[in-house]
């Protein structure tokens, strides 16, 4: 109970200092943020976008690690678990695309550009369309559990690729990328005390968040389910 | 009408905070809700043990 | 366990060989699509990166048409079950993979020799990069879609959903071996690339392993 009060007011905390608060040349009170060369005004946007690209990949591991599971021991509560990250997951994964894209708009000059940080948001997506594909296209609650399952662990396997290793070693224009001098705000510390503050204050309220929905949303399910099969049971 | 127009202008960033905490209490309140009813339905499981 | 999983590849091959099913339609799908993009060209000139890169959308569309006949064929004749009395899931597995592998590296080496004759760009200047690159890459394409082959054939609309599964899982091989195949077109040096080779080399270690122990999954009812 007191933690969703908590959650709420973080989160309102975290919108208010993350849109309101000015970016300043030199910082002098606590409520100020300092310049970043390279992206200047733009950089409030590291407190939405960072988040919830995290989050898609959370979501991501907590899915596959629930389809494990449920290959373990063929509990459908398990299926449904990884069901309710996945849901989440796939919506994350798009505002981090479009969250991404917008901010490329304004650091790079266009919406797109196949940066590789880019295109492995792209291949995420991708990877998530496919699995609610195929879940739609069986009928039997656990033949669908089980390929899902499946796919979704060969699907893991190609991640750590995606977001470790390919945007590091190839050349782009995301921070971190193989000719990046200086590595992105956050590994440099460019961010100043109150914006890392703010930072880690945002990934913490949208994490909390996060499991929040999770949680009720596989709750839902499994209830749904439940009922289902008391009133056709007749 | 001008003065308005100018005083949205000068302020947008705050306007666009204002609407988002709007949304984000929306979103909360609506999640709450949602929970709150999920903890009836549990405990009317738990209650009539016939359904387990 | 070998012997029997090379008397189901030969099964399928002499079954293949009979009918010419697959073959026919493969060869077809292969002339059409490089005649598809050769009409698209017209009479423009292609930059060798283009050629290099459409080389590999050419094979990733052949595999999609032709490899899921592995085991939808089983599917659709109803000898499922059979196959799963008869061996152990991994024998099934390593037979439907030979088989597979036979028929990418031969569709390859269609769409390989087709592509040099029509397309100019396409002079490979490091021929040891290339074929090391295409042993290696036709690996790893057979084993991902034999696996992805494996799951959709328990599944509904079959033929769509074979593409929509199978890129990302082949996305990583894929951008690996354009970039390699590029740089057999360009002429770098062998060392240079031994980093993205040993990357493709990991990835079909990785998807073979993985394919093998989640196969059990996929084959049980």
């Amino acid at each position: 109970m007191a933690w969703k009060i908590f959650l709420f007011l973080l989160l309102s905390f975290v919108s208010v200092a993350g849109i309101a608060f000015p970016i300043v040349e030199n910082p002098t009170h606590w409520y100020e943020f300092p310049l970043i060369k390279g992206l200047e005004q733009n950089a409030k946007i590291i407190f939405f976008h960072v988040p919830t690209a995290w989050l898609t990949v959370v979501a991501f591991l907590m899915s596959t690690i629930f389809s494990i599971r449920y290959l373990a021991r063929k509990n459908l509560n398990d299926d449904a678990k990884s069901y309710a990250a996945a849901q989440l997951g796939i919506i994350f994964c798009i505002l981090a695309t479009i969250t991404g894209a917008v901010w490329a708009k304004f650091a790079w000059g266009s919406y797109w550009s196949w940066d590789p940080r880019q295109t492995s948001i792209f291949a995420l997506l991708l990877i998530y369309g496919a699995w609610f594909a195929l879940r739609s296209s069986i009928e039997s609650e656990e033949k669908r559990a089980t390929l899902s399952a499946v796919y979704s662990i060969i699907a893991f396997l190609t991640v750590p690729f995606f977001i470790f290793i390919m945007p590091r070693i190839m050349k782009g224009l995301h921070p971190g990328s193989a000719d990046d001098t200086n590595a992105g705000p956050i590994v440099n510390f460019k961010m100043n005390g109150n914006m890392q503050l703010i930072f880690f204050l945002s990934l913490t309220a949208f994490t909390i968040l996060y499991f929040w929905m999770w949680n009720l949303g596989y709750k839902s399910l499994i209830f749904k389910d439940k009922i289902n099969k008391i009133y056709t049971k007749g | 009408m001008e003065s308005l127009y100018q005083f949205l202008q000068n302020n947008a960033i705050y306007i666009v905070m204002i609407i988002v905490l709007i949304v984000w209490t929306g979103i909360f309140f609506y999640l709450f809700n949602l929970d709150k009813r999920i903890k009836n339905v549990e405990k009317e499981f738990k209650n009539s043990k016939d359904w387990q | 366990m070998n012997i029997k999983a090379f008397a189901l590849f030969k099964k399928d091959f002499h079954s293949e060989l009979r009918t010419r099913y697959a073959v026919n339609a493969l060869i077809m799908f292969i002339i059409v699509a490089i005649s598809v993009i050769l009409f698209s060209i017209g009479n423009e000139k292609i930059s060798q990166s283009l050629t290099g890169g459409l080389l590999w959308v050419v094979i990733f569309f052949s595999a999609m048409s032709g490899l899921s006949r592995a085991f939808v064929s089983e599917e659709e004749r109803g000898t499922t079950m059979t196959l799963q009395l008869i061996a152990s899931p991994s024998t099934v597995f390593s037979g439907k993979l030979l088989f597979n592998l036979i028929l990418v590296f031969v569709m390859n080496i269609v769409i390989a020799l087709l592509y040099s004759a029509m397309f100019d760009a396409f002079v490979i200047k490091n021929f040891l990069l290339f074929l090391v690159t295409f042993l290696l890459g036709n690996i790893g394409l057979a084993i991902s879609s034999t696996i992805i082959a494996a799951i959709i054939a328990k599944a509904g609309s079959k033929g769509t959903l074979y593409p929509v599964l199978s890129f990302p899982i082949l996305l990583p091989l894929i951008l690996l071996l354009v970039h390699l195949t590029l740089n057999s077109l360009d002429g770098t040096s062998f060392d240079q690339s031994l980093f993205e080779l040993a990357m493709v080399a990991c990835y079909d270690v990785i998807m073979l392993s993985a394919s093998y122990m989640l196969f059990d999954f996929v084959w049980k009812d």
